[in-house]
């Protein structure tokens, strides 16, 4: 946990760097610790059911006890064909992938830019942009279609990734340019004087301290992306183009629902994105402060 | 500041003024560049429209059939080996929520799959041109084989705009032990006597009837056969449906019909939060035991396959739907719920037409039906059906009567059931509150 | 333009500029200085705006069309004006839908700032390993989707075999099971139980992205002078995290005014438009069966125009507060 005190004036407990001094309340902390755990279990419960339930035979879902007398991994492979998880897995990969690059290189700039930079018809410019953020999904889906016709990008996950990217950059925007516009500018300024042009400054000094700000973005990014399913089902009708999700999802019939099945596809489906969110974390930690950059 | 003859990339390379910010910015530009060269490399899948690809002809076949997901790849290629011009692309969703926005995007675009589940589209789509006129392009002959039922219910002015794939019916599966544990013997014949069935069911401790009125179109499979039952006349609501003149929801027949329902459920003959229950749990609840009875329809014994312990799928047993009185016809809810309409527009039109053939020659179609424990729609095939269950619930299907609302607005003239239900509101005031509904919807 | 020239004037530039924001140029002296910036400002926009324009932008504007006709996706369309919105003020139903949509996007903001506020702050007391621990665990709920979280929580609010009701029979609370998702008075707070639980870990990870990022010479000074923890909290941490709020508070706005899958997955908008929102009611016009067999997608969109307005507000109210927290 960076941005602590490293006012010992009892001695520590544990003793990492920065570690949070302890003076009244040794027991506050247990306390707290105790109401965090509780509310962890509370959170993961539903999470736990999902997993135990791609473990059991299919009839004792709903009147087997919580805890399944039978353990089989069965589901899983059945998952992995019957819905060619390989492959669509794959498909979500590079979707995903290339959206989150595309959107970090467009919110990036433009957060930068309205964050640091001054120039005529700002306000209105990031008005009109985040007017992405205010029309429900649903309501785009037939404009969008008939547009991704004209343009001859229907059926094509090139057509799918662009329709993500461009959705989806005004939101990160928004958060970069909440996380620029907490950097100060003198270090622009100060970049300025010694002559930097624009570009490297944004390059070379503003971004690199934004790492908490992209760690963000990528998470919410490739969340978003990972999960999202009603353009991808509509957008692409060959099947062996879909990703993850619309598959995953059909699994959920009309009148029946292989649980089992469809669990155990869930539950490898959210592996990834498990990855993704402990590899961002890392950069709040190695990330910033005032403080160091101040010096 | 912009009013200058050099290209706003030079202008801007020249006024970053440094050499490194100039080769970053290419860097840059570089990257992005080549993302967007990644993307548009990405392994793009031919376009699976109608007409060729690569010398072939594509038919697209959408649906959200998936009872028969694991037997349509055998029917796909015994069909594609006898004609191997021609390609199925068979897409299944899984409900309708999932495949109606896409089917609709397609048809707002005029790309119409070759081969698609109509929904309850089947006559506005047939009515706008967009799906073709089955009676001329399958002909009179291949649809007389068709239960009545399946054809009727897509039928308007002369002409068939679907035909049905999976038939339904509606019955009472129930479990004999529970039965005869509560001291009902042989199975009631009218809903009196199921009313005095559930009060020896009730006093053992389970419920009687499981059923699911959520959503309200299921609630719908319940109540409207009832207002066949009243009237006596199947095509009453079929009129009603299409809200023709002197047909109302606030009528005297639905009235009664409401009045019906009213009194089933207070005599405590459902289980308790019906309107909370869904398909899914109404089911479970059956076949844990919770309840003695299950309304629902003929697609439940696959399900009890797939999901129900074994020794409850070897004693589960159906009968009909209860009558208004002694003697009287068993109305029963029968509308086939999943039919296959053919686009009009399409160029592959007559590959599609070729592979419905296919399909519903008896060799493909009974065992597809069989292989699902589903109902079929043709009676050629009616008389190969294999799981007795399935054998008695088609033999129904003479005293067959809507339960499907199709007309505008006529979907939303069931959400005031749910008050009958919740037994939250008068038959009187509901009847009312259905009419009001209507005509809101239809705008 | 010359290179040479902007170098030799910032040290001029930098006595005579003035430390202030906003500030547009006052003439063309000012023109020449604030010259790199500008084309830095534009041309970092150039790929968002176009591919917003294209792709964003252009549908907008063709769904705000829509509402003017009674088109319903396919066949042909007549302008009929400001009929939808007429009707929508006509509709028993839109209006209910509207009470529940203000209701449940003012519920879930309050919810989802504030509880995940006060959990990134307690995240951040404790020792780090806990720490990260509990918040890979509390985002989890986060990684799945709506649609598949109201499934899960759709089967735990079974009124026969669903988890909750089971639980409270087991340890004697059996009176108050309920048909959650089927009584018109629980649905909403059920449904808001699963909007929290789902996005809980996202909001909480901004803040504690935020804390980060408080000067941590504040907190230093602040114990110096003798500040205890909690005054620390409401003085130092809370105004350091208000821009952070802000967004927080605009965000979840927006996504409760626009909200869809989780109320549709559960409900459908059930029981008898309890739970109907704006989103859903638009949906079920458009795509469902609900609107019979005729699609109304003209009606559908004025219903995506006034969330538009809607949410419009809540970025006005964000923008407001910012700008007030940075003078």
């Amino acid at each position: 946990m960076s941005g602590t005190l490293t006012t010992p004036q009892t001695t520590p407990r544990a003793a990492p760097p920065g570690a949070r001094r302890r003076r009244r309340m040794p027991l506050g902390k247990s306390f707290v610790a105790f109401i965090l755990v509780g509310l962890c279990a509370l959170t993961i419960f539903p999470l736990v059911w999902l997993i135990l339930t791609s473990l059991r035979e299919q009839n004792t879902i709903f009147n087997g006890p919580f805890l399944p007398k039978q353990i089989t991994f069965q589901a899983y492979p059945r998952a992995w064909t019957a819905t060619n998880f390989g492959l669509h897995f794959a498909n979500s990969v590079w979707i995903t992938t290339v959206t989150v690059l595309g959107v970090l290189v467009f919110s990036t700039l433009a957060g930068y830019s309205f964050a640091k930079l001054r120039f005529p018809f700002k306000n209105l410019i990031y008005v009109i942009l985040l007017s992405t953020l205010m029309m429900p999904a649903t309501a785009l889906i037939i404009p969008l279609y008939l547009e991704l016709k004209k343009l001859g990008l229907l059926n094509s996950q090139a057509g799918l990734i662009l329709l993500y990217v461009s959705g989806s950059a005004p939101f990160a925007m928004f958060l970069m340019r909440a996380f620029f516009e907490t950097l100060p500018d003198e270090l622009v300024q100060a970049a300025r004087i010694d002559g930097a042009g624009e570009f490297t400054i944004f390059w070379r000094v503003i971004l690199p301290l934004a790492r908490p700000g992209i760690a963000v973005v990528v998470i919410f990014q490739f969340l978003a992306t990972w999960n999202e399913f009603l353009y991808a089902n509509t957008i692409l009708q060959n099947t062996g183009a879909l990703p993850l999700q619309p598959v995953l999802y059909s699994l959920m019939g009309q009148y029946q629902t292989d649980w089992p099945m469809l669990t155990a596809g869930l539950t490898m489906s959210i592996v990834p994105v498990i990855l993704v969110y402990v590899w961002m974390q890392r950069q709040f930690v190695a990330g910033l402060t005032l403080g160091a950059v101040k010096n | 500041m912009s009013s200058s003859n050099k290209t706003p990339l030079k202008l801007a390379a020249s006024a970053f003024g440094s050499q490194l910010s100039r080769r970053t910015l290419f860097k840059v530009g570089g990257v992005g560049v080549a993302a967007a060269a990644l993307a548009s490399c990405a392994p793009s899948t031919p376009t699976a429209g109608s007409g060729a690809s690569g010398g072939k002809t594509v038919v697209r076949m959408w649906s959200w059939y998936t009872q028969q997901q694991d037997l349509f790849p055998k029917v796909i290629k015994a069909f594609e080996d006898k004609h191997p011009s021609i390609t199925i692309n068979n897409r299944l969703f899984g409900t309708p929520d999932q495949y109606l926005p896409a089917l609709q995007a397609a048809v707002s675009a005029g790309d119409v799959p070759e081969i698609f589940a109509p929904h309850t589209r089947a006559l506005t789509y047939g009515t706008q041109g967009v799906s073709a006129d089955l009676k001329k392009e399958l002909g009179s002959s291949f649809l007389n084989d068709f239960f009545p039922p399946t054809n009727q219910e897509y039928t308007t002015g002369g002409k068939q705009y679907a035909v049905g794939f999976m038939a339904q019916t509606f019955g009472l599966f129930y479990n004999p032990e529970l039965l005869a544990a509560a001291g009902v013997n042989g199975e009631p014949e009218t809903w009196d006597d199921l009313i005095a069935a559930a009060a020896k069911i009730n006093a053992t401790g389970k419920s009687t009837l499981a059923f699911s009125a959520n959503p309200t179109t299921s609630a719908g499979d319940f109540f409207l056969p009832l207002i066949t039952q009243v009237s006596d006349d199947p095509t009453y609501f079929l009129k009603l449906d299409q809200l023709e003149t002197g047909f109302t929801w606030d009528s005297d027949v639905v009235l009664k019909a409401l009045q019906l329902n009213d009194k089933i459920v207070k005599a405590k003959v459902f289980q308790p939060g019906t309107t909370g229950t869904a398909g899914a749990q109404a089911e479970q609840l059956f076949y844990t035991g919770g309840a003695a009875m299950l309304f629902s329809g003929s697609w439940s014994p696959q399900d009890f396959v797939q999901n129900a312990p074994p020794e409850f799928v070897k004693k589960y047993k159906v009968m009909r739907t209860p009558a208004i009185k002694s003697g009287a016809r068993h109305w029963t809810a029968d509308q086939a719920g999943a039919g296959w309409s053919v686009a009009a527009g399409s160029k592959a039109k007559d590959a599609a037409l070729e592979f419905l053939k296919f399909m519903y020659s008896a060799a493909q179609y009974s065992p597809l039906m069989n292989g699902s424990n589903s109902m079929p729609s043709t009676k050629s095939a009616a008389a190969l059906i294999e799981n007795p269950i399935i054998q008695l619930m088609t033999s129904w299907l003479p005293d067959g009567c809507p339960h499907i609302p199709f007309g505008a607005g006529s979907a939303a003239g069931l959400e005031p059931l749910a008050k009958i239900f919740d037994q939250k509101g008068s038959p009187e005031a509901v009847a009312k509150e259905m009419q009001a509904a209507v005509l809101n919807a239809r705008g | 333009m010359a290179t040479k020239n902007s170098l030799a004037k910032s040290s001029r530039v930098d006595r005579v500029r003035p430390a202030r924001r906003g500030r547009r140029r006052a003439g063309s002296s000012w023109g020449r200085l604030y010259g790199a910036e500008r084309i830095a400002g534009y041309t970092f926009l150039v790929p968002t705006v176009v591919f917003f324009a294209i792709f964003v932008g252009w549908p907008i504007l063709y769904a705000i069309g829509l509402s003017f006709t009674n088109w319903n996706g396919f066949g042909p369309a007549s302008f009929t004006g400001s009929a939808s919105y007429v009707r929508m003020f006509n509709d028993p139903v839109a209006r209910r839908a509207f009470v529940v949509t203000i209701l449940f996007a003012l519920s879930t903001t309050v919810l989802q700032t504030v509880i995940p506020l006060v959990a990134a702050v307690l995240v951040n007391f404790v020792w780090k390993a806990l720490s990260v621990v509990v918040r890979t665990i509390l985002f989890i709920p986060a990684i799945v989707s709506f649609v598949v979280s109201g499934v899960l929580w759709k089967l735990i609010y079974d009124p026969n075999i669903g988890t909750l009701n089971q639980a409270l029979h087991t340890i004697g609370l059996g009176q108050f099971a309920q048909p959650w998702l089927s009584n018109p008075s629980t649905v909403l707070p059920s449904i808001l139980v699963v909007s929290l639980w789902g996005a809980f870990g996202l909001n909480m990870l901004i803040f504690f992205a935020g804390i980060q990022g408080v000067d941590p010479t504040l907190y230093e000074v602040a114990q110096v002078d003798g500040a205890s923890r909690v005054q620390q909290f409401f003085y130092i941490t809370i105004p350091g995290l208000r821009i952070i709020t802000a967004i927080v508070i605009a965000l979840n706005l927006m996504n409760g005014f626009k909200v869809f899958d989780i109320i549709f997955v559960m409900t459908g908008g059930g029981p008898s438009h309890a739970s109907d929102v704006f989103g859903t009611y638009l949906y079920t016009l458009a795509f469902g069966s609900t609107s019979g067999s005729i699609p109304q997608l003209g009606y559908a969109s004025a219903f995506s125009v006034v969330v538009m307005v809607l949410c419009g507000l809540a970025v006005l109210f964000q923008v407001t507060l910012a700008r007030r927290a940075n003078r």
